[in-house]
């Protein structure tokens, strides 16, 4: 992908698969994310930046309720997912997480082998009848992957034996394995070196296919090569969301000129 | 920043006084010596911890291996129907109707006519005087064998009958014979005899298989009281406190590591489970009678009251070890079973439960290690200071009726007044630390085996 082509990217509107209205989010008395608006839409690539702390990857984790486990971390505001409340008492947040996967910093695929690591989803979701669909299910998310060429010969070997990026790779065919209609992901390329990161976007742009792809990144280049839509954050605010190209060339808030340029962050 | 924000720097050392790489200056070698002499305290701290385990083990196995030699008499007892079966009719309830005593005549003939066959001189003239050889049980010993085999009344049957402790203890070193003059058991002429009977092999010292599968005997029975009893109501009480300490355990770690809320009551229970790892294990003994014998009227000195008391004493072990290792589990396990829609309860138990299991696995032996050598809480609910004399049939014998534990009874043989005692006692400790040291390699080895990195 080419940075000059940024402008001239697909910017036709698509179906809003996510939408975020005034989301609050609380650590106990820490405020850590103020008012937040925010459509999302489906096949699309959504990357939030911002500096550290800022509050993308817990906004990040509000999308499939994974903030759920933190005990003291309270969430207000409404965040629909093709028009249904997440956050609603009727929803269980263990079928949210099927719909909506998710895909780590580092690289954690479970110590067990690859077959397992990609079955385990589709095995308690109940997705494959049999052993036979279950390999079909395998194959393919590994192959969505872009590491089904690499590993084909030792499904039985642990996951945590593969290399840093092929880890991640397997974490995301683990993801993909569900068959999610979002995949989340924070920092997914940051514990891996730049050819496996180059793949793992490569992948991403794949994955836009069939996917709503949101990802947290730190480097404004990958946020530049990979996503169609960027969200700036900043001190817990979305200070600027829009095309991608847009945000990069000709942002509308100082704020996101400053960290853009390097002067804040 | 200006260069005027920054503090004046002390004078460098002038170029004249430069010190040379080759030779090192004071401070350094000041530093080398505070090395030094902190790792010799290190030294010297693990050669004397070394030296007392040397001697500690040198003391149990010198004062204990004793314990599993054991003096015979071979000696051929004439079985005369005439004081056994004076029907002749070879009947069962006639043949259990002869007490002891009526044995006793027979086998210490048996020992005297030895004596003659061999040529021995001596100045004890009656078959009588052969009592101080005997072992109180051998006429046990043999009307057993009688009781079983009645068609051996009326033959010569050769017996390897136990010989009394005191001649046990000549042989050991146990007794000298300046001693034997203040002994009213045994005196100079026996020992002569047992002198001049050892070379013919008809007294002799062999390995005492009894000693490891026999029942306790009674205070003037040294030689006939073994360990074997006592060790299977050590058995039952592992089986109780594994059944019950191991799910219990296990289940409320799971629950207040994983699933419980973290505020103030689980807080208070936490604290309070740390602090029931360090209550001294008499109070779970007096506990223990308090409920399981006079409130729940359990039966006394069982196996299974035991086991209660041993499990409410290990519970906390196994807690705090089996959180510990939950929490070794990376989250990011946790968070990638919850990410791809495993429940709250899959993620432990599909993915951080089988991580965690060498750490409880080993905790847990590590805990019932403890409760094999708990010897306070047994005191207090009667599992000592009897003589646990048949081994349990079955099950629920095994459970309920009286029995002793290892280390009460090596406590109880301690207590004893008869120096053979003791070195059964010391016997004994080296059966449990071989119990204790193979649970704990067992405990290493698991760890090691299934220990996963990641």
């Amino acid at each position: 992908m080419n940075d000059m082509r940024i402008l001239e990217r697909d910017v036709d509107a698509k179906a809003i698969k996510i939408s975020a209205k005034d989301v609050q989010v609380f650590y106990g008395d820490n405020h850590a994310i103020k008012d937040v608006n925010v459509d999302i839409q489906d096949k699309t690539v959504t990357a939030f930046i911002g500096p550290s702390g800022c509050g993308k990857s817990t906004f990040l984790r509000c999308l499939n309720r994974m903030n759920d486990t933190i005990d003291i971390c309270r969430v207000e505001g409404d965040i629909a997912i093709d028009g249904e409340d997440i956050y609603d008492k009727r929803v269980d947040p263990v079928q949210l997480r099927a719909k909506v996967g998710m895909v780590f910093q580092k690289p954690n695929p479970f110590p067990k082998s690859i077959y397992d690591n990609v079955s385990y989803g589709p095995r308690i979701h109940g997705l494959a009848k049999n052993k036979a669909e279950l390999d079909v299910i395998v194959e393919q998310s590994l192959r969505r992957a872009a590491i089904w060429d690499e590993v084909k010969d030792r499904l039985g070997a642990p996951g945590t034996g593969l290399s840093g990026g092929q880890q991640q790779r397997l974490c995301i065919a683990r993801a993909v394995a569900t068959q999610p209609e979002v995949l989340l992901m924070d920092e997914p390329c940051s514990a891996l070196d730049p050819i496996a990161t180059a793949q793992v976007e490569e992948l991403i742009d794949e994955l836009r296919q069939n996917y709503s792809v949101v990802i947290v990144t730190h480097s404004m280049q990958q946020a530049a090569r990979v996503s169609q839509k960027t969200a700036f954050f900043h001190l817990g605010n979305l200070v600027e969301y829009g095309e991608t190209g847009t945000i990069f060339t000709n942002p509308e808030d100082p704020r996101t000129e400053s960290y853009i340029t390097g002067r804040i962050g | 920043m200006t260069d005027a924000s920054i503090p004046a720097m002390p004078a460098a050392p002038e170029k004249g006084n430069r010190v040379s790489l080759m030779e090192p200056d004071a401070r350094t070698q000041k530093r080398k010596a505070a090395e030094r002499r902190f790792r010799s305290y290190g030294i010297a701290g693990i050669a004397t911890g070394i030296f007392f385990l040397i001697v500690l083990l040198i003391s149990i196995v010198s004062s204990g291996a004793g314990a599993f030699q054991q003096t015979f008499i071979n000696a051929s007892v004439y079985l005369d129907p005439v004081k056994l079966d004076k029907n002749g009719n070879r009947d069962i309830a006639d043949l259990r109707k002869v007490s002891t005593f009526g044995y006793t005549p027979l086998i210490q003939q048996a020992v005297f006519d030895k004596l003659e066959q061999n040529n021995i001189e001596t100045p004890l003239e009656k078959r009588g005087d052969m009592k101080a050889l005997i072992s109180a049980s051998a006429a046990a010993q043999v009307r057993d064998v009688v009781l079983e085999n009645p068609d051996l009344i009326g033959e010569t049957v050769d017996f390897r009958i136990l010989a009394s402790s005191r001649v046990d203890g000549y042989l050991k070193g146990r007794v000298l014979r300046e001693d034997v003059a203040r002994d009213k058991n045994i005196d100079s002429e026996h020992l002569d005899l047992v002198d001049a009977l050892v070379p013919l092999g008809i007294v002799e010292k062999t390995f005492n298989i009894d000693f490891i599968t026999g029942a306790d005997a009674s205070e003037s029975r040294a030689e006939s009281a073994g360990i074997g009893v006592a060790m299977i109501g050590s058995f039952f009480m592992m089986m109780v406190v594994l059944v019950l300490s191991l799910p219990i355990g296990v289940a409320a770690s799971i629950y207040l590591e994983e699933f419980a809320p973290k505020n103030r009551w689980t807080d208070l229970i936490e604290v309070n489970i740390a602090n029931l790892a360090a209550v001294p294990s008499i109070v779970f003994g007096i506990l223990g009678l308090a409920v399981f014998i006079q409130f729940m009227h359990l039966p006394q000195s069982a196996p299974l009251v035991g086991g209660l008391v041993l499990t409410l004493m290990t519970l906390p072990t196994i807690i705090i070890s089996t959180r510990a290792s939950l929490k070794a589990v990376p989250p990011s396990i946790r968070d990638a079973a919850l990410g791809v829609g495993a429940s709250k309860m899959q993620s432990v138990f599909h993915h951080v439960l089988p991580l965690a299991a060498p750490g409880i696995l080993t905790g847990t032996i590590i805990g019932l290690a403890q409760a094999l050598g708990e010897t306070a809480p047994l005191l207090l609910i009667g599992m000592v200071g009897f003589i646990a004399s048949n081994a349990p049939d079955g099950v629920a014998s095994g459970l309920l009726d009286p029995n002793s534990a290892m280390p009460a009874q090596i406590y109880e043989w301690a207590k004893r007044a008869d120096p053979a005692f003791y070195e059964r006692a010391w016997g004994g400790i080296i059966i449990l630390l071989g119990f204790l040291i193979s649970m704990n390699t067992l405990a290493v080895i698991l760890r090691r085996r299934f220990e996963r990195r990641w």
